[in-house]
Formats: C-alpha cells, sequence, structure tokens
C-alpha cells in the first residue's frame, strides 16, 4: 500500500490539532519538518504512516515530551501554563515587532538600535537621580539639581550621577537576581519622576519672570462683535475711537454689517460699525425737557411709571374729582356776577 | 529492561554524538541513530530533542535546497553543543562505569 501526499496531509493536520494549545510560533517550529519527514518514512518501506508511526495524537504526545514543550492544556497547572504561554506569544509578538520596525530606523532590528543608545539612558539616568536627589533636598524641582540651594554642589552632586549611572550601566550584566530587580525598579520611578519633572518645568515656562500666569487678553473679549459707546446724555456717539495708553489703537469685533462693496469703510470710521444694533435705543426728541439726572435708567423709566400710578391712581382720581367741579364752577361764576 | 526507558536519559547525548562528525537533516540523523543500534528511537522524540537542543542554543540549522523533493533543514553543532556534548560524554561514561562496575561486583556482568 503507498502513502498519499493525502494521507501525509492529514497525518500533519491531526498532529497539529493535538499541538494546538501550544503558541502557533513554538507548533509551527515543531511541525515544520514534519511533511518532508513523513515523506522519507512513506518511500522508505511499505504500511501506512499510522502502522509505521503510531497515532497522530501519540506522535505529538511524544514530540511535545522530547521537544519539552510541555504538557497540553488543562493537564497539569492550567493556568500557569496558560500564563507562560501569553507571555510567550507576547514574547513572540515583541520580537516580531523588533525586527519590524528595525528597517524604519535603518537597523536589523529596533533592539539593535535602541542597544546604541544605552549610555544615552546611562547619562539620563544620572541626570534623573542627581534631580530627584535635589528635589528631595530641597522641596522644589529644577531643571539644573540644586540641593542645599547652591549651585555648585548640584553640579559635583550631578557629575557625580552621572559618573554613578554610568558605571552601574557598564557593571550591570555582573548584578544578581534582587539588585537587577532594584535597579529596574529604580529606573522605574526615575522616568516617572522625569515625566513629572518634564509637566513641571513646561507648566512653569508659562509663567513669566514675576510669577504671574500670563493672560492672553483677547480671548476674554471674543465674544464682542460691535463697540457701542453712549455720552452723559445717553446718546450713542458715533464714528467713536477707542485707543490704549500708548495711543495705539484698540481694535474690537468686526464689521458685520458692512457693504462688501467697501469693507474698510467701516475700520476708518470707527465704533460702532452697526449703529442700528444698537442695545439701547436713542431717546425721543420729545423727552429732551426730562432732567439729565433721569437718563441713568434710560430703559427704566417706562416700568417705573406703570408701576407707581397702580398704587397711586384711585386716592388721586377721587380728589381730581372732587376738586376739579369746584374751580370750573367757581371760575366763570365770578365772571358772569362781575 | 525497557530500552525507552533509558533512552530518554541519553537521547540528547546520542544525538549530539551523531552530529560530531557530520550535520545531517531529521530523517538521515534518525537514520543514523538506528544505524548505530537504537533500533526504538522513535520519530517524534528525535525531532522533538533536535528542536529543544537548537533552541537551548547547542545547534545551529540551515537549509539546503534539494533538487528531487522537499528542502532540508540541516542541523550542525556549534561551540556550545561541541562543549556540551564534551561534558555530557564524560558525565556519562563516569556513570557507565559506575554501573559497569556495580554490575560487576554483583557477578552479574554481561
Amino acid at each position: 500500500m503507498t502513502v498519499t501526499g493525502q494521507d501525509i496531509a492529514d497525518y500533519v493536520h491531526r498532529v497539529r490539532a493535538a499541538l494546538a494549545d501550544l503558541p502557533s510560533a513554538v507548533r509551527d517550529e515543531l511541525t515544520e519538518d514534519l511533511p518532508e519527514h513523513l515523506t522519507e518514512v512513506a518511500a522508505e518501506a511499505d504500511g501506512t504512516l499510522v502502522e509505521r508511526l503510531g497515532e497522530p495524537e501519540a506522535y505529538a504526545a511524544e514530540l511535545r515530551a522530547a521537544a519539552g514543550a510541555g504538557e497540553p492544556l488543562g493537564a497539569r497547572g492550567g493556568l500557569d501554563r496558560r500564563i507562560a504561554a501569553a507571555a510567550h506569544r507576547a514574547r513572540a509578538r515583541l520580537s516580531g515587532l523588533d525586527t519590524s520596525l528595525g528597517p524604519i530606523l535603518g537597523y536589523a532590528s529596533a533592539s539593535e538600535f535602541l542597544r546604541l543608545l544605552r549610555p544615552a539612558w546611562w547619562v539620563l539616568r544620572g541626570y534623573l537621580a542627581a534631580a530627584l536627589l535635589s528635589a528631595i533636598f530641597s522641596g522644589d524641582l529644577t531643571l539644573v539639581p540644586r540641593p542645599f540651594l547652591s549651585e555648585v554642589t548640584g553640579l559635583l552632586v550631578l557629575v557625580a550621577a552621572v559618573l554613578a549611572s554610568i558605571w552601574l550601566g557598564r557593571n550591570s550584566d555582573r548584578l544578581r537576581r534582587w539588585p537587577r530587580r532594584l535597579m529596574h525598579a529604580g529606573a522605574l520611578v526615575l522616568v516617572v519622576f522625569g515625566l513629572v519633572l518634564l509637566v513641571n518645568l513646561d507648566e512653569r515656562s508659562q509663567w513669566d519672570d514675576f510669577g504671574y500666569q500670563g493672560v492672553s487678553v483677547g480671548d476674554r473679549y471674543d465674544s464682542v462683535q460691535d463697540v457701542f459707546v453712549y455720552d452723559s446724555e445717553g446718546r450713542l456717539v458715533e464714528n467713536a475711537r477707542l485707543f490704549d495708553q500708548n495711543g495705539v489703537p484698540i481694535r474690537l469685533g468686526y464689521p458685520s454689517c458692512v457693504d462688501p462693496a467697501q469693507p474698510d469703510a467701516a475700520l476708518r470710521t470707527g465704533y460702532p460699525y452697526c449703529p442700528e444694533m444698537a442695545p439701547f435705543r436713542p431717546r425721543p426728541p420729545a423727552t429732551a425737557p426730562v432732567p439729565p439726572g433721569a437718563n441713568g435708567g434710560g430703559a427704566t423709566p417706562a416700568p417705573s411709571g406703570s408701576s407707581l400710578p397702580t398704587a397711586a391712581a384711585t386716592p388721586t382720581a377721587v380728589p381730581s374729582a372732587t376738586v376739579t367741579p369746584a374751580p370750573t364752577g367757581t371760575v366763570p361764576e365770578p365772571s358772569p356776577t362781575r | 529492561m525497557d530500552t525507552t526507558q533509558l533512552l530518554k536519559g541519553v537521547l540528547d547525548l546520542a544525538v549530539l554524538a551523531v552530529l560530531r562528525e557530520e550535520d545531517g537533516y531529521g530523517y538521515d540523523i534518525l537514520r543514523r541513530l538506528r544505524e548505530a543500534g537504537l533500533e526504538e528511537v522513535g520519530d517524534a522524540s528525535v525531532y522533538g530533542t533536535l528542536r529543544r537542543l537548537f533552541a537551548a542554543g547547542l545547534l545551529t540549522t540551515y537549509v539546503v535546497p534539494s533538487e528531487s523533493g522537499p528542502h532540508r533543514k540541516y542541523y550542525a553543532l556549534n561551540a556550545a553543543g561541541r562543549d556540551q556534548l564534551a561534558r555530557s560524554g564524560k558525565t556519562w561514561r563516569s556513570f557507565a562505569t559506575t554501573m559497569d562496575a556495580l554490575l560487576d561486583d554483583r557477578g552479574m556482568a554481561a
């Protein structure tokens, strides 16, 4: 009996299925040579593959055991193994990312490039350590470390920290497990501290020399579209111009109602751009005799006038009815009698 | 006594020893082991062992294109593999000597 290509494919498929719990990279690696091997086994002598090699599942178990790839999932220590498998997968993906990112940077792998940056990290680590020391002793975050408020000691500490960090970097291979973990934890602390320092200095750079946070004046008046100037009589002033203490014209708003044919006209004449949009109407000329003291409440006279009479209407109506007849009756009377 | 039990412990050493003289691909290594007398060695065990030794950094691999048939992945000993072979070989010899002496003392020499 001869073994066909389909038999081989089926056998490979069943072996792979029995190894399905392994990370795919490991499984591919384990079964990479399997089709070729089965082809050679098939060519060697008669008999089916199962007769020659046993069941595919048994073959898979033997392969797994010999390769030290671990028990099937769930057989023993399922959770541990799943975590280990996840870690392995993550590592495989990372290394894939590593090699795929490398060419972008112009290197075989990203890690090769990063390895070149290690001394730079040592220097940065020394600086951050000095800055952290300075922050602890002086209680202030500064760009140049100055513990004890002295720049000279600060620079000495900085140089010492950088040199120590470089030395540590060059000798970190010799560290045992715990010192190494301590070093990694320290690096994490320094990175976090570095970010805090960066954010803090960035915020501080927005303050001026006097310690006031700069305020942009413009944004408070962004909503202003037009300016209306009223004189002490409550009259709208046309073509008003505004200047600051230096004689610089103050430009606020924008001409929204200007004739499109002459867009510059309004800018030349002054405020308001659109007199017809004035929030307070000028008083009609008939009310001119009203005392100037009332002009503060240009809009209020109407309500105050309407509220007062309602209270006073009834009392005044009675006297006016009684008083007026008397004069009218008395005034004409004397003239004819006289 | 079942030889497969013994094989489990020394298959690494056997595979390394087979590769000392000449590089080989999976099936070829299997055949060489069987020709050397290890009849009971399993296909999958040899393949798995090769993968494990490779993963441990004791072997290097290279692919040789073949005109008739599939491309073959060859395994070769590297320096670490040769080193491991020397050490394991020494361990095995001392172990075997001890076992021989033990069996001789009891008058059970083969």
